[in-house]
């Protein structure tokens, strides 16, 4: 009884220095240059989600803010940490409103649950364009239970919708937990970084990849800040 | 005396002096007879399929490649219309062989001093060599409209002058079913080992002797099943194509236009075949063919006894040509085709009536007119056997075996054995490259030829044979 | 990744040079602007009931009748698929269209023999009838090479079809409840002529424009990509047509309300004689509106098309 009470104690402890020493990243990421208009989208085809939008929304591929700050942008660390098979219990959570998908990007762990909703009045096929993994294409009309799906293997996929041709979206399957979409503003956070070297990249849909190397040393927070160039198509 | 060989297209040396005329008719006979292998890479480019999924080896054809002649070169998918081509699609092919021959043809007659054959004459052996090109064929063929089709192929001898070797238009599939499907025009026989898609090319290598043979004497010249023929064609299959008929009705003209022959003189050629799964052999073909034809042996004549008026021939006698046909494969390799015939001509055939339009029969049935006493029906057997081995698609080693004997000579006391033919091929075609944009072919053959007794004066045996190379291509 | 070792598929020349299994032909040293797809020849079978195919046997039939659209590595780039449309199928994502098992999962050794027999309507891709039964099921391991998902999956469990209910105008009527629910027509058209208001947006998996399938243009020899019978589309529709715009349907309908769209899919082939079109002509052409005789508890969920199957007994 006592050894064990003993070894419980000295774990908590270790698990609790090692979070008092845990570091974090945080920055911004913007563009340089000037990205393409986003295309207008016609939802006229589909009443029921038309009305759902008081002023016409365009596509989001490339969603910007004040200061060209880029949003949709994924950072996570590709190289350095070792969490790689610790899949988090709880799903990851995709929704279909308005005919926009929510969130546009959504990464997630891999063998990670993931859970796809319809929140609309109308039929949607969800047809994620996987290459390494399984590709589907599954029906899910309104009021229909959440599809549950994993994915297995690291990929980019590109997720439609064939009746709706203007919905598009990504899944981002990673092999580690430390990940975040760069929000309004382009900021992101990765925290509960323990110490060590560790290559962060970001990555957008239409922009490409960057990579940074960054060094964590204690409970400190590193400022790490990403720039795409542009498309102007 | 006369050796039945029609040729390849490219000029070969006449076999006899004294008979002129028939070496003319000979000679027209050959053109009709050129070098038509039915490989399409129009095809090939319409349906994006490589040239070896239709042909074992180009130009013959394989099962699949048999299927989609038997629909009326269609695929079946509704892809098949014009409509639906792509922008490379263009339905003509050309084909034409340059090539280098060595010919050795024994037993010519030849004059033993300058001044002409009243010095004297003997038999030699006439042996040349040299660069040499075949004819030029332009296929076209192809669907009009979902379940019509047509092939009209112009072909010429190696001069230029055309002549109509195929025209021909198909109803496929009528009521929904492959069981009837109507071809009416000048097509080739339903031969399932096709003499248009022999895989030879040598004067006597690149023919079937069996689809050809005529005894020494014998005035019909129409039971040629090789040539292609004037007439309509009904022909049904299974959907897998396991299963084949063939039943036609044609004009005793072996294919010659106009009119030429007997005032009403019609044949027949049916044929039946049934293939079988025997697992890791492969698929089986057995089949049956039989020819039934009539041809005349009476003329009217106009400025001469032998002046024979076209379309004017009545008298009407007999002949029949029938055999087993068989496609033996023994895994992906080897396979064994196998053809076999009974031949047999009326009497009066053999006695030298029938096509004297032509100056091949040497008399006219004239009324009144009585066989000689004791003439017999010239009646023959026949065996050819052609082993292949299809080392890959790219490469195909061939060999041919084949023999014709007289069973009963027309004339009773003549030699038992005059005019048989014994032939020997062998030979391999190499494609270096395999696309479905055009077909080519390094071809390199062997063959040796001997009939007996028809040299044309000492009545001794006839040997010959040519070595070819020569690059076979279309596109 | 530099590391790697790369496996090239050897054809009938390379093989001539190495035999026996995972051959490997070292290609590091060559720059290649386009690498080629690793492919790493190994023995597959096949089960086609008592018939086992070998992949080793099929090398030639491959190079013979296949390679020339599906191209020698199997990913669908032939010399012949810049010509054709749709496009040939590429065997090293192991997506196909026609399976009676679940979207994205493999499909059985029998739906690609099924495939090689029946041909896919409206492409280049023939029906190969003519081979022998072993010739095909070598073809079918032969495929399988391409793709290591082959190794590392099963195929998915084949969806169970019940027994056909009689076709009856009821349900036809649900079946076109379901149609207009399910938005089918919203690619395939209110008519069932692939005029849909997406339609002319499609694009398949490889961002080819596709075009849906058009009900109206059916003759009575028509067949469909992934077969001929009402079992056929009705597994068409359940498993959806992988790698196309056309999802699966095998969550959301149950197995009997699938009867009653396949019956009244059949009468959108308005050129097609059959039972539904018969049903539908001695009502005058005239589909009434579905009235649901056992409705949905009250205060539904909007589950609506959780609602038993009305149309049979």
């Amino acid at each position: 009884m006592r050894t064990k009470k003993t070894l419980f104690v000295f774990s908590t402890l270790l698990m609790s220095s090692s979070l008092m020493f845990a570091g974090s990243v945080t920055g911004k990421v913007t563009y340089t240059g000037t990205p393409a208009k986003q295309k207008p989208i016609d939802m006229s085809k589909e009443p029921s989600c038309a009305k759902q939008h008081a002023t016409p929304i365009t596509g989001e591929n490339v969603v910007t803010g004040a200061n060209n700050s880029l949003e949709n942008v994924v950072v996570y660390v590709s190289a350095g940490a070792n969490d790689d098979g610790k899949v988090p219990s709880q799903a990851v959570t995709y929704d279909q409103k308005g005919c926009q998908y929510v969130p546009h990007v959504l990464p997630m762990h891999t063998n990670q649950e993931l859970k796809i909703s319809n929140s609309d009045q109308t039929s949607h096929n969800i047809h994620p364009l996987a290459k390494v993994n399984q590709e589907w294409n599954k029906s899910q009309p309104p009021g229909t239970p959440p599809i549950t799906q994993k994915y297995e293997k690291e990929e980019f996929i590109p997720v439609k919708c064939n009746i709706h041709p203007w919905m598009h979206g990504y899944f981002v399957v990673l092999k580690t937990n430390h990940y975040d979409v760069s929000k309004s503003g382009g900021e992101f956070k990765l925290p509960d970084l323990p110490p060590g070297k560790y290559t962060l990249t970001a990555w957008h849909e239409d922009y490409g990849t960057q990579t940074a190397d960054v060094t964590i040393t204690g409970a400190e927070s590193k400022d790490v800040n990403f720039t795409f160039k542009a498309k102007a198509y | 005396m006369r050796v039945w060989a029609p040729s390849h297209g490219y000029p070969k040396p006449r076999q006899n002096g004294s008979f002129l005329a028939a070496a003319f008719v000979l000679l027209f006979l050959i053109l009709s007879a050129s070098p038509s292998a039915n490989a399409l890479p129009a095809f090939a480019r319409k349906y994006g399929l490589r040239c070896s999924a239709c042909h074992e080896s180009w130009p013959m054809l394989n099962n699949f490649g048999q299927k989609f002649k038997d629909n009326g070169y269609q695929l079946m998918n509704e892809h098949d219309s014009p409509i639906w081509q792509n922008p490379g699609y263009w339905p003509v092919t050309f084909r034409i062989v340059p090539l280098w021959h060595r010919l050795s043809s024994g037993k010519q007659v030849v004059d033993t001093a300058a001044g002409g054959s009243s010095v004297g004459q003997n038999e030699q052996r006439i042996t040349s060599s040299g660069f040499d090109l075949s004819g030029l064929d332009f296929h076209t063929g192809g669907t009009l409209e979902k379940n019509f089709s047509f092939y009209v192929l112009p072909s010429s001898d190696a001069t230029a002058s055309f002549h109509f070797e195929t025209v021909m238009a198909r109803l496929d599939n009528v009521f929904n079913s492959p069981w009837l499907n109507v071809k009416l025009g000048k097509f080739e026989l339903d031969n399932l080992l096709s003499e248009k898609r022999i895989l030879t090319l040598t004067g006597n290598g690149g023919i079937y002797q069996l689809y050809h043979f005529v005894p020494v004497g014998d005035g019909n010249i129409f039971g040629q099943m090789g040539d292609n023929q004037l007439g309509l064609e009904i022909m049904g299959h299974s959907y897998n194509d396991r299963t084949r008929y063939s039943v036609s009705l044609l004009s005793t003209s072996d294919g010659q236009v106009g009119l030429p022959y007997g005032a009403q003189s019609y044949s027949t050629f049916i044929t039946g075949s049934q293939a079988f799964d025997a697992g890791k052999l492969g698929l089986q073909r057995l089949g049956f063919y039989a020819m039934a034809g009539q041809a005349p042996t009476s003329w009217l004549t106009s400025g001469g006894p032998n002046a024979a008026i076209a379309g004017s021939g009545t008298q009407n006698k007999n002949f029949s040509r029938e055999g087993f046909v068989g496609q033996f494969y023994f895994g992906q390799h080897f396979d064994v085709q196998l053809v076999t015939q009974h031949g047999q001509d009326s009497a009066w055939f053999g006695q030298g009536y029938g096509d004297l339009i032509d100056g091949v029969a040497v008399n006219n049935n004239t009324p009144g007119t009585t066989l000689a006493a004791g003439s017999r029906s010239p009646t023959w057997n026949g065996i050819l056997v052609e082993p292949h081995y299809v080392y890959s698609p790219q490469l195909i080693f061939l060999a041919r075996y084949e023999t014709i004997r007289m069973s009963q000579q027309s004339t009773p006391g003549t030699r038992s054995d005059l005019g048989n033919i014994t032939t020997y091929t062998v030979g391999y075609r190499y494609n270096p490259f395999m696309t479905s944009r055009a077909g080519f072919a390094w071809h390199n053959e062997f063959n040796l030829f001997h009939q007996t007794g028809t040299a044309p004066l000492t009545g001794s045996n006839i040997n010959s044979s040519e070595v070819l190379t020569g690059f076979d291509f279309d596109f | 990744m530099n590391r790697s070792k790369r496996y090239l598929l050897l054809t009938a020349f390379g093989a001539a040079l190495v035999g026996g299994l995972g051959v490997q032909a070292v290609a590091q040293d060559v720059p290649t602007i386009d690498p080629k797809p690793s492919v790493v020849v190994r023995p597959i079978e096949s089960h086609i009931g008592n018939t086992v195919g070998h992949s080793e046997s099929a090398k030639s039939d491959y190079k013979r009748y296949c390679a020339g659209c599906h191209g020698t590595y199997g990913d669908g780039n032939g010399e012949n698929a810049v010509w054709i449309e749709p496009k040939p199928r590429d065997f090293t994502i192991a997506t196909f269209k026609c399976r009676s098992t679940p979207t994205g999962t493999l499909p059985t050794d029998e739906d690609l023999y099924n495939t090689l027999v029946r041909g896919i309507t409206n492409s280049n891709m023939p029906a190969w009838n003519t081979f022998t039964k072993q010739q095909r099921a070598d073809l079918v391991a032969y495929i399988k090479i391409f793709s290591p998902r082959w190794d590392k999956e099963k195929p998915g469990q084949p969806i169970q079809i019940p027994a056909e209910p009689p076709v009856t105008m009821d349900s036809i009527a649900h079946g076109k409840a379901l149609f207009t629910k399910l938005e089918c027509w919203k690619c395939h058209g209110p008519h069932g002529e692939g005029d849909g208001p997406s339609a002319a947006t499609l694009t398949d998996s490889k961002d080819q424009p596709i075009r849906p399938y058009n009900f109206a243009l059916a003759k009575d020899d028509s067949r469909f990509k992934c077969g001929v019978t009402n079992r056929d589309i009705y597994r068409i529709f359940m498993t959806g047509v992988d790698g196309t715009p056309m999802p699966s349907f095998a969550d959301v309908i149950q197995p009997n309300d699938a009867w009653d769209l396949v019956h009244f899919l059949r009468t959108l082939q308005v050129h097609r004689h059959g039972k539904e079109t018969e049903v539908l002509s001695t009502a005058h052409g005239v589909i009434p509106p579905y009235v649901d005789k056992n409705p949905p508890p009250a205060n539904p969920a909007p589950a609506e098309n959780k609602a038993p199957g009305g149309g049979q007994e």
